[in-house]
């Protein structure tokens, strides 16, 4: 990469919009750029970002180094079928596993059900005749002989993608691997994932559903990494470029064509970054960040200074077996539709408005109430300033609707209806927040609440207050904070294998093998990733569990030599605590196993000091509004977010606003000016 | 007497909701056998301080629909209430005090606020195995509760916050896996403090006075919702009955479950006085399992949303003379008690689907297959698996049912083929969809699986707890059944049929067993269906040619 260019750029393509944010190292500030996404190709909206921003903030496009980008490219594809026709080869008899899946149902009471999703029907998956065990030793070799008519079908099939997941691959993957060898050799164009190479760990259902999502994604996303390619050089632009992973990290482009299954989930990554570096700017080292948008609420936690990950996650009820950022997400927004039922029960959410229709107020069709309609009717958002006045809102449609369907069922009138749909929110995203730390052990009271996307601003004072939280913060830019963190990534690439040891003496020789094979790896993939000098870190990890558990717990070796017989002491005893800590009770004497070993690689890239913009040279209080604050109509100060100095001090209750986003301080907080732009609420 | 508005009900009920999650997630992080963990078979719920269900987690319609009954029953029979103090935990696993099966241990613990009990939280995990004739406690062969393991009667585990040392012995000594068993237990009473400390913190926010007055008013709510459906549903009654292949004891008599089901205005009374009397075997139901089936299975035709709570229980009425196969006398053994509540459920749907002909799907396989794996190593090591297997879900009137589905009373996952080949001497040698075993249909049923294990140890013992390899599960309006199940032991190349109860079966290297299951009945008539879903059937081998 060309560290001599002075310009670095994230974007961050959304539904609706790509964000962009630029760090430009002659100016020393980060500045922030929005453009509708194109969707059919969204290369192009990025490209025209891009030079829209150049032409805005005074840089060439030779100048730009370093481009980030966070993508939905590959779980749009997914979400929305747009999938090449694949096939998936199994052990012989194992080829339902991925229809079967792991069968439990998730609505009890239904009927009707759904099948989950099968992204490779029953005539394009076959079986091969071998057989690996689970120490790694095969039963029955793979029958070559097999393969050439295997292969034969595969070719009038016109399979454009081939996943391959053998029984017990992650301890020995020789058969995926000459399976591999002898389809290339036969179809050299058609892509092929191997189980062993995507999510080498144990629990066939959930590998062979990475894997399948991996050989799906192949083709779209080395076509979209084409199209992209073939823009760049235009106008001199041609920076390195790299892709946000759900890991948290982002990767180079060849890594993301082979594995484009790490692309999947990335979204919450930026959020995470961004929430992880305003922890380290405001020496605030426990945050529980969330993203409030218009269809959900996303939970995530930076724990000591480091975001929370996960070795596993799902889109659209299929099993993603790769670490990613751990996030709760309940169906909780500004488009939540509020209702009541024939018992007299006011719900709000799941059901979303979505922005198709949207919220009644949007005046596009919408008839049921929802959690921005509430918003409105009490006068929290100001209808001239939606968007910063793109969008005018129907306040008397709203009220109309709030009045109609829940205050009229309730016997409550329209305030008392529209603070209700709030208060049942708040209570839910409270608990949602609740939850998040509880599975870790975590305290509340030892946290401060980050509050961004779009709609966050109007609940997150009220949600703390519900938690026991005595921290808000506000970052800059809530609606693009997801580009912000992009901005701010390095390299990860992670590499597991599943084996499963007793945590013992005996152990160590294997352990030290296996981690050796995996730091090799790890490093190989810096080096192709053209991290030659950059700082590198590596961090090893294991899953682990009491023998007789059915599921692991992830233990970092933190900084402890991993090898040799005190590297596995020191590791058990980790394990130990951390039981202790998320589970309330640990047993000493208990056998632990290992189950799979990990390794992470970090390529440090190089961080850029911003400094936050100036405030905008007018009154920072703009003017009062009457307001609903759950008591009564009183008359809140309106403060204006971009004005804002330091000297500046919120008293709740009181009204936020900027362009993106409209904040409410609660009574008994007040908010100030902290670190990088933030505006930080405290309570009493 | 506090007045609340519906906003701070409904904030109470979510709350509680949150309560019975997080205890749902400490048992499911902390337990220890894959009984619990990976085949998830275990509930949380929080009660009134009456024993009323207000709230609980989503697993198991079988347990969630009984707790309540059972904790009733302690209440008013076993355990004197005013000497149940806020840190004593009894737990029970008797099936003759309200419980439904040995290795359901069911724990309770009483919440209080200010000196008075405020409300109960309650686990129930089903334990890998509580001792008896045969691994696992299912005993297919008992012909009386002794021989089905042991019997804990209601008992403070915990009190006074102290274990209660000497019976924590005893029950670690009468069991197979004595350190799953405690293992799991501890981590029931971990999840108990949980929802305490949860139901403690609420009190302090909203006032206990409040959380009463939100509890009685949450159960109205959702009995006013069950009414409301209720009373669109025709007048009527509707007879339905299913058939049991045996009890595994007297074999070849098939035991009757049937169904005289009554709609009047806004609710349901039930007559299961038409079922047979209570069998030898172990497939009888106690009135908590029978009456979980009955509710469920007119939750599920509500058209109506709901909470689920006691409060949907109340315009239901449930009629099951003692001495039936749906309220069995002690000491009739009730280890497989599913099997009869399965059939009940099955039995109900087909009574409902007269009452409301475009919400009931055909039957679904209607049985746990349920088998236990005893391996027994050169070194004398044993090694215990329980494998719970499901089949297809029936033809809905508006869709085909769902291949492999899990339906009915329970909601069990599957233990993945490298967890169990990797601590356990067998090997899977197959796991696939069973091609032709769903009815025929309008809309077909869902397809049964193939499973089959492989004896890798030099000794194994077998046993299993199954049901519909002669009464298959029915088609509707003209669909046809689906296919019987069955199970068949492959030894030196030679295939045999194993019953579909059986008990210690001695199994040795190489053996291998193979279960087929049922999969869903048809709806409609086949005729109807359309050619394109006949074709892509063919075409993905979900029906062979010559069908």
């Amino acid at each position: 990469m060309n560290k001599s260019r002075l310009v670095r750029v994230s974007v961050d393509v959304g539904g609706t919009f790509t964000d962009l944010q630029v760090f430009d190292s002659r100016a020393g500030a980060v500045r922030a750029w929005k453009t509708p996404t194109t969707a059919d190709d969204p290369s192009r909206g990025l490209m025209a970002g891009v030079a829209e921003a150049a032409e805005r903030f005074g840089f060439a496009l030779a100048d730009v180094g370093l481009l980030l980008h966070g993508t939905t490219i590959a779980t749009n594809a997914v979400l929305e079928r747009r999938l090449p026709r694949g096939a998936l080869l199994t052990t012989a008899g194992f080829e339902d596993v991925l229809e079967i899946t792991r069968h439990v149902r998730r609505e009890l009471y239904q009927l009707d059900p759904d099948p989950f999703p099968v992204l490779v029907p029953r005539d394009l998956r076959f079986g091969v005749p071998e057989r690996m065990r689970a120490d790694g030793t095969a039963e029955l070799p793979l029958d070559e002989a097999a393969v050439p008519a295997l292969v034969q079908r595969l070719g009038e099939a016109r399979v454009e993608a081939v996943a391959v997941c053998l029984l017990h691959a992650y301890a020995n993957p020789a058969h995926e691997r000459r399976l591999k060898a002898l389809i290339a050799e036969a179809m050299p164009d058609v892509p092929v994932s191997l189980s062993s190479e995507v999510s080498p760990e144990l629990r066939e259902y959930e590998r062979s559903s990475t894997t399948v999502l991996n050989a799906l994604l192949m083709p779209v996303v080395r076509a979209y990494l084409d199209r992209l390619r073939s823009r760049l050089g235009e106008g001199g632009f041609d920076p390195a470029v790299f892709l946000v992973q759900s890991n948290g990290g982002v990767c180079g482009p060849a890594v993301a064509a082979e594995q484009p299954a790490r692309l999947l989930l990335s979204g919450p990554s930026g959020g995470t970054l961004a929430a992880a570096r305003i922890a380290g700017l405001l020496g605030r080292p426990n945050l529980v960040a969330v993203d409030m948008g218009g269809t959900s609420f996303d939970v995530s936690v930076v724990q000591d200074g480091r975001v929370s990950v996960v070795t596993q996650g799902e889109v659209d009820r299929l099993p993603v077996r790769l670490p990613m950022v751990e996030m709760r997400t309940i169906g909780s927004g500004g488009g939540s539709v509020a209702s009541v039922d024939s018992g007299g029960r006011l719900t709000v959410g799941p059901r979303s408005a979505g922005a198709h229709p949207g919220p009644v107020a949007y005046g596009r069709g919408g008839a049921e109430p929802t959690v921005t309609d509430a918003n409105l009717v009490l006068n929290r958002l100001d209808p001239e300033y939606f968007l910063g006045g793109a969008m005018r809102l129907d306040i008397e449609a709203a009220r109309q609707a709030v009045a109609a369907r829940v205050g009229d069922a309730l016997g409550l009138p329209v305030e008392r209806a529209a603070q209700g749909i709030l208060t049942v929110t708040n209570a839910a995203l409270g608990a949602a927040v609740r939850l998040s730390l509880f599975e870790k052990g975590l305290d509340p009271r030892d946290f401060a609440l980050l509050s961004f996307g779009g709609a966050g601003g109007l609940h997150a004072t009220e949600v703390a207050a519900e938690m026991g939280i005595g921290e808000v913060v506000f970052p800059r830019e809530p609606g693009t904070l997801s580009a912000y963190g992009i901005l701010f990534g390095d390299i990860a690439r992670d590499f597991a294998r599943s084996r499963v040891l007793p945590a013992e003496h005996g152990s160590v020789a294997e352990i030290t093998a296996l981690l050796g094979e995996l730091r090799a790896a790890a490093e190989a993939a810096l080096e192709s990733d053209g991290v030659e000098a950059a700082p590198r870190r590596f961090e090893a990890a294991a899953d682990m569990r009491y023998r007789g558990q059915a599921f692991e717990l992830l233990v970092p070796w933190d900084g402890a030599p991993c090898t040799g017989e005190a590297g596995l002491e020191a590791l058990v005893a980790r394990f130990h605590a951390v039981h202790k800590k998320r589970f309330s009770y640990s047993e000493p004497d208990g056998a632990v196993e290992i189950v799979t070993l990990r390794v992470k690689a970090v390529g440090l890239l190089p961080k850029p000091d911003d400094a936050p913009p100036a405030p905008a040279a007018r009154p920072a209080l703009k003017g009062h509004r009457r307001v609903f604050d759950g008591e009564g109509w009183r008359d809140l100060p309106i403060w204006d977010r971009d004005a804002l100095a330091p000297v500046d001090s919120i008293e709740g209750p009181a009204i936020v606003e900027e362009p993106f986003a409209t904040h409410f301080i609660g009574a008994g907080w007040t908010a100030r000016l902290g670190a990088a732009g933030a505006l930080v609420a405290r309570r009493g | 007497m506090p007045s609340l508005g519906p906003i701070e009900i409904e904030v109470i009920r979510n709350a509680l909701t949150a309560a019975a999650a997080e205890m749902d997630a400490t048992v499911w992080r902390t337990s220890r056998s894959t009984i619990v963990r990976e085949l998830l078979d275990y509930s949380t719920a929080v009660f009134d301080a009456d024993g009323n269900n207000l709230a609980q987690s989503a697993r198991i319609p079988s347990h969630l629909n009984s707790m309540s009954h059972l904790l009733r029953e302690l209440l008013e029979r076993h355990v004197d209430p005013a000497r149940w103090g806020p840190e004593d935990v009894v737990v029970t696993n008797d099936p003759y005090c309200g419980g439904q099966h040995l290795p359901d241990i069911v724990a309770f613990k009483p919440v209080f606020h200010d000196g008075e009990r405020l409300a109960f939280v309650g686990t129930l995990c089903h334990h890998i195995d509580v001792g008896g004739l045969a691994a696992g406690s299912y005993a297919a062969k008992a012909i009386e509760i002794f021989q089905e393991g042991l019997r804990i009667p209601p008992v403070k585990l915990i009190e006074d916050g102290r274990r209660n040392e000497g019976v924590w012995a005893m029950i670690l000594q009468n069991v197979r896996k004595p350190d799953l068993l405690a293992g799991d237990l501890q981590s029931q009473i971990a999840s108990l403090e949980v929802g305490a400390a949860a139901l403690r913190r609420l009190a302090g926010r909203y006032g206990a006075a409040e959380m009463v007055e939100a509890g009685a008013r949450i159960l109205d709510m959702s009995e006013a919702a069950m009414r409301s459906a209720i009373s669109r549903m025709p007048d009527g009654t509707y007879e339905f009955e299913d058939f049991l292949d045996d009890d595994g004891v007297d074999l070849g008599e098939p035991i009757r479950l049937h169904v005289a089901l009554t709609v009047a205005g806004d609710a349901i009374a039930v007559d299961l006085s038409g079922c047979s009397p209570q069998a030898r075997g172990p497939v009888n139901a106690t009135l908590a399992s029978s009456n979980a089936a009955v509710m469920f299975a007119v939750m599920c035709a509500c058209d109506e949303p709901f909470a689920p709570n006691a409060g949907c229980y109340r315009p239901i009425r449930t009629v099951a003379p003692e001495g039936t196969v749906v309220n069995a006398r002690h000491p009739a053994p009730v280890a497989h008690r599913i099997a009869a509540t399965h059939r009940l459920l099955n039995a109900m749907f087909g009574a409902l689907h007269q009452a409301v002909p475009d919400r009931i799907p055909a039957a679904y396989y209607g049985n746990s297959y349920v088998c236990t794996f005893q391996t027994v190593a050169e070194d004398g090591r044993r090694d215990v698996l329980v494998e719970i297997e499901i089949g297809g879900s029936g033809g809905h009137p508006a869709k085909d049912g769902v291949n492999a589905f899990a339906s009915g009373m329970h909601n069990n996952s599957n233990i993945p083929v490298e967890m169990i080949e990797s601590q356990t001497p067998l090997t899977i040698t197959r796991y696939g969809l069973l091609p032709d075993s769903a009815g025929a249909g309008r809309h077909r049923g869902g397809l049964g699986l193939v499973r089959e294990w492989r004896v890798d140890s030099p000794e194994c013992f077998f046993t299993a707890n199954m049901d519909r390899f002669v009464h298959a599960p029915y088609g509707l309006a003209g669909g046809l059944p689906a296919a019987v199940g069955r199970l068949v032991l492959v030894r030196d190349g030679q295939e045999s049929g194993l019953p579909s109860k059986a008990d210690n079966v001695p199994l040795r290297k190489g053996d291998r067993v193979r279960l087929e299951t049922s999969g869903g009945g048809g709806f409609g008539d086949p005729a109807m269906r359309a050619a394109e879903a006949v074709e892509r059937d063919l075409a993905l081998g979900y029906v062979t040619r010559g069908r």
